[in-house]
């Protein structure tokens, strides 16, 4: 019997203008993506502090994906600003300290972009899984 | 030290400052101390604190303007503490109109104990200038591990700590009113060693505003390499969005403005 493959837990955090609105025309268009991740819809993808993130890593999640408006388009103008400056400088830190960077990424989907939203969560969902659970779930408790 | 003990003299027979904050030899202990001009004759006591002997002097400073909000102080200041009160400056928390520098240089054995690139103040007014270190080891060495490796070392040394919160206290960039380590829906309550990301929120915090003197990592009673993550830290942002924390002369700190455009790039999957 084939060896049961690993579930992995990926948390989203989707901005509510266009991410969020990716992943709804995903579904109205019925197109098929893991059932893996659980979204947490924010305001803006500048409202998601890197605590959260790390919060998520601690609580159990194997991997992390933020998703935001293009560039330019920030229904708030500027608010993904942040958002990259803030990921970007997560990504390395946790690179640092040997948390496995890949574990979080930073994408951009607009509203319209249904198909491009499963292709991302499921381009994530087999990279997570390849990767196994996290080494923060997995390391040893200090006595 | 006469040098600096006359230049002290002076600003408070002058009347400039309200009192000068550095340090006293007392029972043969340095101590952080307030002179005041009606007290000139502790001047000759003013020394300047050893190496291993320093406090978070900007840290009692702001305690000290938020009493007296209208006083000019003087305050002694080596590089780190000046890179201090330029960061607090930009974050509101400091009035640069209302501190006078006393500079110390430190001598090069402190340098290169701190690694530190700038180990002297704009004024000095004790001691010379020493070679700076440009290169962090602790940091190199730690970058040349594989990922595997570099977790285990720092998870070695997260789980040593006992929570006590020495390093955000002694901390003279932490000024905040509210902490995110102490929320209750960020962070794990009543467990030691807290949870695995107590020290990377504390290293998101101090990117850009660690201004690498060290105390926090003297201060740990659980020696966890605080000064190697958040001088990684500094040099992320340095990369990243070309900050020198503590300079007058690059603006703000990347945290506290969104920018007139994003030429970031999202890394690929």
């Amino acid at each position: 019997m084939a060896e049961k493959e690993y579930e992995a837990k990926i948390i989203g955090f989707f901005c509510n203008w266009c991410t969020y609105a990716g992943a709804d025309l995903a579904g109205v268009s019925r197109l098929q993506y893991p059932a893996n991740i659980r979204v947490i819809r924010v305001m803006c993808s500048g409202t998601v502090s890197p605590h959260h993130v790390l919060r998520a890593f601690q609580k159990g999640a194997d991997g992390v994906l933020i998703g935001g408006c293009h560039i330019g388009d920030c229904h708030y103008l500027k608010g993904n600003y942040m958002t990259i400056k803030r990921m970007t400088f997560l990504q390395d830190l946790l690179k640092f300290t040997g948390f496995e960077d890949g574990r979080l990424h930073l994408e951009w989907i607009s509203a319209a972009e249904g198909p491009k939203f499963a292709q991302v969560i499921r381009e994530f969902t087999e990279k997570i899984k390849k990767m196994g659970p996290s080494r923060l779930k997995i390391a040893p408790k200090a006595a | 030290m006469d040098r600096l003990r006359k230049k002290v003299r002076n600003l408070l027979k002058d009347g400039k400052v309200a009192g000068y904050l550095g340090y006293i030899m007392k029972d043969g202990h340095p101590l952080p101390h307030l002179f005041t001009p009606e007290r000139p004759e502790e001047v000759d006591q003013a020394i300047v604190a050893p190496g291993d002997a320093r406090y978070p002097l900007d840290k009692l400073l702001q305690q000290l303007t938020s009493g007296y909000p209208d006083a000019t102080f003087a305050i002694q200041v080596r590089g780190c503490d000046e890179r201090g009160l330029n960061e607090l400056y930009k974050w509101g928390q400091l009035d640069p109109e209302k501190v006078v520098l006393v500079g110390v240089a430190c001598p090069q054995d402190q340098a290169d104990y701190c690694e530190c690139a700038g180990p002297w103040p704009s004024v000095i007014d004790s001691g010379d200038k020493c070679a700076p270190v440009l290169r962090s080891l602790r940091v190199d060495r730690i970058d040349a591990l594989s990922g595997e490796a570099a977790f285990q070392e720092w998870m070695g040394a997260f789980n040593k700590c006992i929570k006590c919160y020495g390093c955000r206290d002694i901390c003279p960039m932490c000024f905040c009113k509210e902490c995110a380590l102490e929320h209750p829906d960020l962070m794990s309550t009543g467990k030691v060693p807290p949870d695995s990301i107590f020290q990377l929120v504390r290293a998101i915090h101090m990117a850009g505003r660690c201004i690498d003197c060290g105390l926090c990592e003297e201060n740990c009673p659980a020696d966890i390499p605080l000064r190697v993550l958040y001088k990684k830290g500094n040099a992320l942002v340095k990369d990243l969005f070309d900050y020198d924390t503590g300079s007058l002369t690059t603006g703000l700190s990347p945290w506290k403005f969104l920018g007139e455009e994003s030429g970031m790039e999202t890394k690929p999957m």
